[in-house]
């Protein structure tokens, strides 16, 4: 090897810099249009598992179609109102990033924050699905934590607003093989059907212990529990508590069965 | 080992220099990916571009590294490979490299692709280095490969994402072992492989 | 006698070096020094004059287990039929039941909770000796070691620690992993540095959770759900966990409550330490260690106090009688092999694994039980307090004679 000069390291740390940062740069911009659509896409995919719209193998084509029925809105968590998308719009709202806005969100006093959020935002994402022009299904997204780690998911509700028609997670860090298998579809699907709310409309919905054996009545409010993981059901069942009162979903929820009643409100 | 041929360079790290058995490198990885066969399978297509092409690369302008920044130029290198892979990856294969997260990234501090840069690419001429790099990169494979069979096939009941034993909790007989979904498992498999290795192979056995 | 004698010295030259059958010498030594006792003389100084070895310890160590084994029958029968009495049945179903028609399932007949624990424990035990027995012969034939008693107390203890349901096959698996992994692959008996029963027990424990924890699996009778106390104690109200519970602190203690086979009964666990420690075999700073170490640090979360954590509500007294606390006290942290050798060292480890295992109960949300993680945790420290206690001893006498 020849005698170093005293200037060769810095010059040939720059050269190789330079073409690094170039090479990186050129990956990270020419390919980003194409990851966040990719992400995009699996924000759709998870919603219409969730709706029970999607099965087996779909292609990126197919999950367009079937999406087109699917409205996105942006709602006001406290009111219950539809934010309109002029101010808010559903297309760039990030409802996760917002949890760290202390314009967007608010902190949860301990006993209230039964899902273990920390902060609440202000407004959530609601997603509309509509067949020809009448309301079919409602998807909203939930969040708790479970054992070790925060779950994220959908809940489909049907029109009836109180009946579950779909759940799906789709990111949590629970123990694999026990609490994991919040993500199975098999015992995703057991919760087709149940009922969130009661008679009296409060949240009733539950994770039995292990396999349910209500009976009767109390059966569709009940929901098989994953063996070996009763802490990570405790949670789901919390999250369920937390996300469909008063803090969650019930004022959007209400104020949308008061304006059907009224057959076809201002979003019809 | 003066003269070594192009079929030594490329098999030899695959069982008799294996860089995960015998030289114990790369565990981390090793046992964060092996829950599932087709992660396995990817990441170790990921480690092998990388420990290549690195390999390749720093072989390449080898006689333009001083040697006092020549650990932060091979660094260099390495990141901008495994930047680039999962970039690739991110936009060509989102499912997995949801799957594998933060472990892609983690290449960078893969033993295996700094050792083989530093004790193989700088010495030696760029054809050999790559092939160098792509022997041990199967080796890597090669591991991380048989401990997620055994993983995903006795842990999940299937390979390749694919249902071989019906598991109890879908109406099955097969009672999954819960063991070999969490990664400490690993452990336990890799240490087998070693002893394996080891007694069919006593060369490899550390005098002590 | 004499007849058998004659023909074992006989047999011998076979079987000693040169011999055609030196292949099989462990398994004839085995036999041999089990029914006449060792041949063995020391020849050359010096000689040591002592009526303990090896086998001698572990027999003694079987013989202090036997009223947690005769308490593991009993109680396991006495829950299996106080539950089939509550829910109005004769007798379970399956080969169980053919067999127990004779004496019938009553909780209060002594005969009859012996018979049916035994139809449970029986099996469970068999499995675990047969299958660790063979393991332990496949080793010592292929390397030429003697046999040792160890694996009777390794599948004893096994047998002990286990849920009454637990399927055969994985009682074979678990023991298979815990001679193999925790004993043979570091050179056998004496060679281990963690205990190879609890180290069994982790696997299954972490393999197959459905069928070692849960309501499910503590009473021997199909659908029963009886949680054990210590997970009723996990998911009682904040405050005050202990009004949860339905059994009283003498019930524990004694242990007619739901558990793991041979870890209920805090009192038999406790004639099982008196004959250990008369005999001098289990160390008694270790048990005094752990014992203050629990102590100390159930006391410490009593007095915090929690309004969330229901666990922090239970006072010392009652974390020594449920669940493995006892049982793991007097026979799994003292095991010779796997615990400290230093007098200091013992002490420390002592402390160490009590007040773990009470952190990983009250303060891990994912485990109600701490004690087996909490002891496997203490075994691999072992050889560091050795370590470090033998480090000081040498910097200070160097002090005072360097």
């Amino acid at each position: 090897m020849a005698k170093e000069s005293f200037f060769k390291p810095f010059y040939s740390v720059l050269v190789l810099a330079f073409v690094c940062s170039f090479l990186v740069s050129l990956a990270s911009v020419g390919l980003r249009p194409l990851q966040e659509s990719n992400r995009a896409m699996e924000r759709k995919k998870n919603i219409l598992l969730a709706a029970g719209l999607l099965h087996g193998n779909a292609s990126d084509k197919d999950i367009d179609t079937l999406f087109a029925q699917v409205e996105p809105r942006v709602i006001d968590l406290a009111t219950g109102a539809f934010v309109p998308p002029e101010i808010m719009d559903p297309k760039t709202f990030d409802q996760l990033a917002s949890t760290n806005d202390p314009q967007l969100s608010h902190p949860l006093a301990k006993d209230e924050d039964i899902a273990g959020l920390r902060r609440l935002e202000k407004y959530s994402l609601v997603y509309l699905i509509k067949d020809k022009g009448k309301l079919k299904e409602i998807v909203l997204p939930i969040r708790g934590k479970g054992l070790w780690s925060t779950m994220y998911g959908y809940v489909a509700i049907d029109s009836d607003l109180r009946t579950i028609d779909g759940i799906a997670f789709y990111e949590h860090g629970e123990t694999p093989g026990l609490g994991g298998e919040i993500e199975n579809p098999a015992w995703e699907a057991g919760w087709q059907g149940k009922k969130i709310y009661d008679d009296e409309g409060k949240v009733a919905i539950k994770v039995a212990k292990g396999a349910s054996k209500a009976k009767a009545k109390a059966a569709s409010y009940e929901v098989d529990g994953l063996s070996g993981a009763t802490l990570t059901g405790n949670g789901v069942q919390r999250l369920f508590h937390f996300w469909f009162d008063d803090q969650g979903f019930k004022p959007f929820l209400e104020r949308l069965r008061s304006e059907n009643g009224q057959e076809e409100g201002e979003n019809g | 080992m003066a003269e070594t041929t192009t079929r030594e360079l490329l098999l030899r790290p695959i069982f008799h220099r294996n860089p995960i058995a015998l030289l114990v490198l790369g565990i981390c990885s090793a046992l964060a990916v092996t829950g599932k066969m087709d992660t396995a399978f990817v990441m170790s297509v990921c480690v092998t571009v990388v420990v290549a092409c690195s390999s390749f690369v720093i072989s390449l302008v080898r006689h333009h590294i001083p040697s006092s920044v020549r650990i932060g130029i091979q660094i260099m290198v390495i990141a901008t490979m495994v930047i680039l892979v999962d970039q690739i990856l991110k936009a060509f294969l989102f499912d997995l490299s949801k799957q594998l997260s933060i472990y892609v990234g983690l290449i960078i501090t893969n033993c295996i692709v700094m050792g083989r840069a530093e004790g193989f690419a700088m010495n030696n001429p760029p054809k050999a280095s790559f092939i160098d790099g792509l022997g041990n990169g199967l080796g890597y494979g090669f591991i991380l490969m048989t401990v997620a069979f055994i993983r995903e096939l006795f842990g999940s009941g299937s390979l390749f994402g694919i249902e071989i034993l019906k598991l109890t909790s879908n109406g099955g007989w097969y009672v999954r072992n819960g063991l070999l979904l969490l990664p400490a498992s690993a452990f336990f498999l890799i240490a087998l492989l070693i002893w394996l290795m080891r007694t069919v192979d006593p060369e490899q056995q550390e005098n002590d | 006698m004499k007849l058998l004698e004659k023909l074992f010295d006989r047999a011998a030259p076979h079987f000693r070096p040169g011999g055609r059958l030196h292949r099989w010498f462990p398994l004839f030594e085995a036999t041999d020094s089990f029914l006449l006792g060792s041949g063995e003389r020391a020849a050359t100084a010096p000689h040591v004059r002592d009526a303990m070895d090896l086998k001698r310890i572990m027999i003694s160590v079987i013989v202090a287990l036997l009223p947690c084994v005769i308490m593991a029958i009993w109680n396991t029968g006495y829950q299996a039929n106080t539950a089939l009495a509550a829910l109005g049945l004769p007798c379970p179903g399956g080969w169980r039941g053919h067999l127990l028609a004779a004496v019938g399932c009553n909780p209060d007949s002594l005969v009859s909770n012996l018979c049916h624990g035994a139809l449970y424990f029986v099996p469970i035990y068999l499995t675990s000796v047969l299958v660790g027995g063979l393991w332990e012969c496949i080793f010592n034939l292929v390397r030429g070691h003697e046999m040792s008693e160890a694996f009777l107390v390794t599948s004893l203890l096994f047998a002990l620690i286990l849920p009454p349901t637990i399927p055969l096959w994985q009682v074979a698996i678990g023991i298979s992993f815990g001679v193999i992994f925790a004993k043979e692959v570091f050179g056998g008996v004496g060679m281990n540095f963690m205990n190879p029963a609890l180290a069994a027990r982790a696997f299954i424990f972490f393999a197959y959770p459905g069928q070692m924890s849960g309501d499910q699996v503590w009473t021997a009778v199909d659908g029963v759900s009886s949680a054990t106390a210590l997970s009723t104690l996990a998911t009682g109200a904040p405050g005050h966990a202990l009004s949860s519970l339905n059994i009283s602190w003498w019930q524990a203690f004694i242990g007619t409550i739901p558990g793991s086979m041979g870890e209920t009964s805090t009192l038999a666990c406790l004639i099982g330490a008196a004959a250990l420690l008369v005999v001098g075999i289990a160390s008694w700073r270790v048990m005094l260690g752990m014992l203050l170490g629990g102590i100390g640090c159930s006391l410490l979360f009593y007095m915090i106090g929690s309004d969330v954590n229901p666990m922090f509500s239970v006072p010392p007294h009652w974390h020594l009688v449920l669940g493995g606390f006892a049982f793991g006290l007097v026979f799994m942290a003292t095991d010779p092999v796997t615990a400290p050798h230093t007098f200091t060292g013992r002490w420390i480890y002592g402390v160490l694994i009590g007040a773990l295992a009470i952190l990983i109960r009250v303060a891990n949300p994912g485990f109600p039980e701490g004690v087996m993680l909490a002891i496997l945790l203490g075994n691999v420290f072992a050889p560091l307090l050795d370590y470090f206690v033998e480090q000081a001893n040498i910097k200070r006498r160097m002090l005072r004679h360097g």
